[in-house]
């Protein structure tokens, strides 16, 4: 999973709309990833497209999006993985 | 001096999304604005002079986008100038940091392998086309008059043309996917 897909993900555990989802991100990142409107868009169709998010209402025409329990089972999936790779550098860090 | 320029073929000119964008992108920095795109745009555009500004330009091919799409953008602050077919034009002003639409390789890539597929369909319209004049010509080219014989080989000479200049826009884009 791409770090841009891992972080929409993470950010969808409470439910947000794409421009929140970028404003999110760049606070988690201290700025240093800021996520485009083609690239939040994009992404949130394949999340969606793939049963990992969903729409739940439409509010001054932004569909706002929550992640899904099979989205949710993929993210601790992948931040497993991420915290045993953190673990086996850990020492070089 | 004229208040008004116009290109002819814009879109021919500037084969891929990323040099249409920063084609935009140069003319707007000489003071050269278009504040409205339009379907025929890809055929002649009119430009009007004015300050020079600092734009960022987005080309994005989207054949049927989802309900929030243009909402998407708005809310990042891109400016929707229109589109020309399936290909809508975004822009945002700013200053220092050059903003972007697509943030990761993989939006990037997506962005330029949809242009590739148009260009794609087309070009196995036109295969079809060459092979059907082909098949025509060398099956019934006894049957066929003078007349139609000519036709048909000019037909095939310009759809060929045609194929050939599609087949070279493909290897183009296919080279240029990252960018």
């Amino acid at each position: 999973m791409s770090e841009t897909m891992f972080y929409i993900l993470l950010s969808l555990k409470q439910e947000r709309h794409g421009y929140a989802i970028m404003q999110h991100v760049k606070e988690l990142t201290k700025g240093r990833t800021i996520l485009g409107a083609g690239t939040v868009y994009s992404s949130l169709g394949k999340l969606e497209s793939d049963g990992l998010v969903e729409k739940i209402r439409e509010e001054k025409r932004r569909i706002i999006y929550i992640i899904t329990p099979l989205g949710a089972q993929i993210l601790h999936e992948e931040a497993d993985r991420i915290a045993e790779l953190y673990n086996n550098v850990k020492e070089l860090l | 001096m004229s208040d008004r320029k116009i290109v002819f073929f814009s879109i021919f000119r500037h084969l891929l999304p990323s040099d249409y964008e920063n084609w935009l992108e140069r003319m707007a920095a000489e003071g050269w604005h278009i504040d409205r795109i339009r379907q025929w745009d890809s055929v002649f555009m009119t430009f009007q002079r004015g300050k020079p500004k600092n734009y960022r330009f987005v080309y994005d091919l989207q054949f049927s986008p989802r309900q929030e799409y243009i909402a998407t953008y708005q809310q990042f602050g891109w400016e929707h100038l229109g589109r020309m077919a399936s290909a809508h034009i975004w822009r945002m002003e700013y200053e220092g940091e050059r903003p972007q639409a697509f943030s990761d390789q993989e939006g990037l890539v997506d962005r330029n392998r949809r242009n590739l597929i148009a260009v794609s369909v087309s070009f196995f319209i036109f295969l079809a086309a060459v092979i059907a004049i082909g098949l025509a010509l060398g099956f019934a080219f006894d049957s066929l008059s003078a007349g139609d014989r000519t036709q048909l080989i000019i037909a095939g000479i310009f759809f060929g043309m045609i194929l050939f200049a599609l087949g070279y826009i493909m290897v183009l884009m296919w080279k240029n996917l990252m960018r």
